[in-house]
């Protein structure tokens, strides 16, 4: 036993060495600190996605995530004077990390980019806007389109009402002018579907209360989203209306009022669910997944339930129109989404260089298809004609087993923890001509030509949701344009979080526990008078005067 | 050795100790300087963000702020009063559960009392979560029996949260706080307990004559801990329990000041403030409290 032992041990040795010969002179393994507020995931990045960067470049990704974390890391992390080798932080925090040199100057290496540099527009006008006119790169904005900044390239907008179609046949589906008539379906349908497949029950809302007040936005996430149905986008704490004026939050007249209200009346008849307020967001994906909600209303959520199986028996969740309602929604997003992309200060020599190889191939049609379509083989297959084809599309979903040859362990837990890409889904994939996003595909489109699509394209005379809008006039699509608004002060952050915290509080009570309109119209009223306490007024001024600059882009290029 | 060496030499052995209270206990306090700046991450404190007390005065600033933050003082008051005024309890538990006369049923019940103790807040959270939630083994068990035909939203009512709050801190800790009593009963003289039996002393006289005058002076010490935990009455059970229909009647000043800090950005200047207050009235409650103790016992303790 002992000598196999050490004919084991020398074997491996010699082994090593030959591995160590053969990689010649393979760069030594770099390990790169992220620091990261997209991710959901802390720690050195493992799995499939690891492999695929470390047979590339050896390099291994350390990514500290401050939403799992906390964000006191942002704290601390700046105080050391190094946030990380890779940057990627909300917009608004970008110009302040510059201020404070906590960002490199990129201008030497950037231009030698040359996937990155395809989006040269969108990332001149950003870093003018940063430093003025003197041509120096900071940062690279993330999930940048190809299209233009009035191009709505999606069939689904990003929030609008979603039943399920076999149950709106089952309970008639009758015409929605407005949300009376929702309610009306929605209570037809509870009846119909009080439990799901294995007897839980289901209900038509079931809500979640920890993204409330995310993104600088105040009030329920929730609620605040389905403002959108009525033409309302809010900023900060200042509602936006469709004629490009601003109102506060509360007045009556608008959305979050109304919606607020319809979520109330639902639950005065049993159509929300009892966990609401209380449930965290994980729960409720599971309860998507089982069938125990009957509305969705990000177009994502589908994503949970839609199995290309569950289409063709008619079961899958699509957009049934309410009459009185116009829906918001921004089109392509041209100059990005709302984080940016930088290099810490700190960085160096050839791990500069190291560095900007990888975010370059992380910008390339190779990377960016990883990113966006995962392994061929495992998530698609590739066609004669060089296009691909959807394999497996429960991947993600059910987190499948990856092989042994690209680097094993789950499918999800592999995935790419950074977590936000440089290029968007929708721009076209030069490899195969079509967009990298699976559901452009035409493959994809064959695929889901189901007799229910047939059924809603015919009830509804439209190709899809975003077509029936067009036609029937009900889209509000906001043009793309650079806009990074102020950080907040200490001052407006404490008037936030106090304004956020009563807003929450109130609102969920309004939906949850008043039993009487009169109850409910008394404590709305008590709720403006909380909230102007806590500074509401004076948190709105400010949020008009940070928002201003934005809404006068949207208007001029709008007017184009 | 001359004496003056020598109590330079013992000095050297307390000074390892005196370095850690320094390092521990006042250095933290160097943090309070943010109280009195305009510090915003990623930029350090300097000259130029020096605000003197606004954040002091921000926090009284208008009878809405002044409620709020008087809201936050009841809560806390009020949780570590009902603790305080309850902290018989693991006393006379202790004292009924020595009365039980199966040894191993009294193991059993030690066993099973002590152990939520070592459970966290969060597991704590996620059986009352299973137990209460509107699927959860109470509903489900209630509507099977027909007695509702809604689910009870309990984890979702402010009603009576001070009291729940106290049944589960109870749950978790009673067990626990009992074992230093069982100590001190099985410290008492058995010959006592011999001699009264031979006067024809009943068991409740025993108990009331005999067990609990002997434990006052441990109850006592253990009080007089609790006072000095008075307004860190722990905020992990009340982040856990927390929710948008009790926050009101939940929040504790721990936990409003956590919550200030990481809701959003952060406003640090601001949270460090209200910190400061809890040292202040916690500097406050131990002059009160040596006061009544010179009073009653005619010497204070500091």
């Amino acid at each position: 036993m002992k000598r196999f032992l050490s004919a084991l041990l020398t074997l491996i040795m010699v082994l090593s060495l030959v591995s160590v010969g053969a990689m010649g002179e393979e760069k030594p393994l770099l390990t790169i600190d992220v620091y990261d507020d997209a991710a959901n995931y802390n720690g050195i990045q493992t799995g499939w996605f690891a492999k695929v960067i470390k047979d590339r470049f050896n390099i291994e990704l350390n990514i500290i995530a401050s939403q799992v974390v906390g964000n006191t890391v942002y704290a601390t992390r700046s105080e050391e004077g190094n946030l990380g080798d890779i940057i990627l932080v909300d917009k608004a925090k970008f110009p302040e990390i510059v201020e404070a040199g906590l960002a490199k100057d990129i201008s030497d290496k950037l231009p030698e980019c040359e996937n990155i540099m395809k989006f040269k527009d969108q990332i001149d006008v950003f870093n003018k806007g940063l430093t003025g006119e003197d041509g120096k790169y900071y940062g690279i904005p993330t999930e940048m389109t190809d299209t233009a900044p009035d191009t709505l390239t999606d069939d689904v907008i990003y929030s609008s009402p979603m039943l399920r179609w076999d149950l709106y046949k089952a309970a008639g589906a009758p015409e929605l002018k407005n949300l009376d008539d929702l309610l009306d379906v929605l209570k037809k349908i509870h009846e119909i579907h009080p439990v799901n497949e294995d007897g839980d029950p289901a209900y038509p809302f079931t809500l979640w209360a920890d993204w409330d007040g995310n993104d600088n936005m105040i009030g329920i996430a929730n609620v605040v989203q389905l403002t959108t149905w009525y033409g309302e986008k809010l900023k900060g704490s200042a509602m936006l209306k469709p004629d490009y004026t601003f109102s506060p939050l509360y007045e009556r007249e608008n959305a979050y009022y109304k919606i607020t209200k319809f979520l109330n009346k639902a639950n005065q008849m049993g159509l929300v669910d009892p966990d609401s307020g209380t449930q965290p967001w994980d729960t409720v994906a599971n309860k998507l997944s089982t069938g125990r909600a009957d509305v969705m209303w990000y177009s994502w959520q589908t994503g949970f339930w839609n199995s290309v199986d569950r289409l063709n028996a008619g079961t899958g969740f699509i957009f049934i129109p309410v009459g009185d309602q116009n829906y918001y929604a921004d089109a392509d997003r041209y100059y990005g989404s709302d984080r940016m992309f930088g290099i810490g200060a700190g960085v160096e020599g050839e791990k500069y260089e190291r560095i900007m190889a990888f975010l370059d191939w992380y910008a390339s049609p190779e990377g960016v298809t990883f990113q966006h379509d995962g392994i061929e083989g495992l998530n698609y297959t590739v066609g004669e004609d060089g296009k691909f084809i959807p394999y497996k599309d429960n991947a993600l979903m059910d987190n499948l087993p990856v092989p042994e040859e690209y680097g094993a362990g789950g499918y999800s837990d592999g995935n790419n923890q950074i977590n936000q890409w440089i290029v968007s889904s929708i721009c076209v994939n030069p490899l195969t001509g079509e967009r990298f996003a699976q559901k452009y595909w035409q493959s994809y489109k064959d695929m889901t030509m189901t007799e229910m699509k047939k059924e809603w394209q015919e009830k509804f005379g439209a190709e899809d949701s975003v077509d029936w809008m067009k036609k029937n006039g009900k889209l509000l699509a906001s043009p793309s344009v650079d806009f990074t608004p102020a950080a907040d002060s200490n001052d407006f952050i404490a008037l936030r979080s106090d304004v956020n915290k009563a807003l929450c509080e109130y609102t969920w009570n309004l939906i949850m526990t008043c039993a009487t309109d009169e109850e409910f119209e008394a404590l709305w009223d008590e709720m403006i008078v909380q909230l102007d306490g806590f500074g509401y007024k004076e948190l709105y001024q400010h949020d008009i005067e940070v928002w201003q600059p934005e809404v006068d882009a949207k208007k001029a290029a709008a007017e184009l | 050795m001359s004496k003056k060496t020598r109590s330079y030499v013992e000095f050297l052995y307390i000074l390892p100790f005196l370095i850690l209270v320094a390092l521990m206990s006042y250095y933290p306090l160097y943090g309070w300087i943010y109280a009195f700046h305009d510090y915003m991450p990623p930029k350090p404190i300097s000259s130029e963000t020096f605000v003197g007390l606004k954040w002091f005065q921000f926090i009284v600033s208008n009878p809405v702020r002044r409620a709020d933050v008087w809201r936050v003082l009841v809560n806390t008051f009020a949780m570590s009063g009902i603790s305080l005024a309850f902290s018989w309890f693991p006393m006379v538990f202790a004292v009924f559960l020595n009365e039980i006369r199966c040894k191993p049923y009294q193991k059993f019940v030690q066993t099973v009392t002590t152990l939520p103790n070592f459970i966290s807040w969060v597991l704590v959270y996620s059986v009352a979560f299973n137990v209460l939630s509107s699927t959860g083994a109470v509903n489900t068990v209630l509507t099977g029996l027909g007695l509702i035909d809604k689910p009870i939203a309990f984890l979702n009512s402010k009603d009576h949260i001070w009291f729940k709050m106290w049944l589960w801190l109870t749950w978790k800790n009673a067990g626990w706080a009992a074992i230093m009593y069982l100590a001190a009963i099985s410290a008492i003289d058995d010959q006592m307990i011999e001699a009264a039996k031979v006067d024809g002393a009943t068991r409740m006289q025993i108990i009331w004559r005999i067990t609990f005058p002997c434990l006052l002076p441990t109850y006592f010490v253990i009080v007089m801990l609790n006072l000095a935990n008075f307004l860190s009455n722990g905020m992990e059970q009340y982040y856990v329990f927390q929710n948008n229909f009790n926050r009101k009647t939940i929040e504790v000043l721990d936990l409003y000041v956590y919550n200030y800090a990481t809701q959003g950005r952060g406003n640090y200047p601001l949270s460090t403030a209200i910190s400061m207050l809890k040292s202040i009235v916690s500097v406050v409650l131990l002059f009160v409290t040596n006061t009544v103790s010179r009073l009653v016992r005619g010497e204070g303790f500091v």
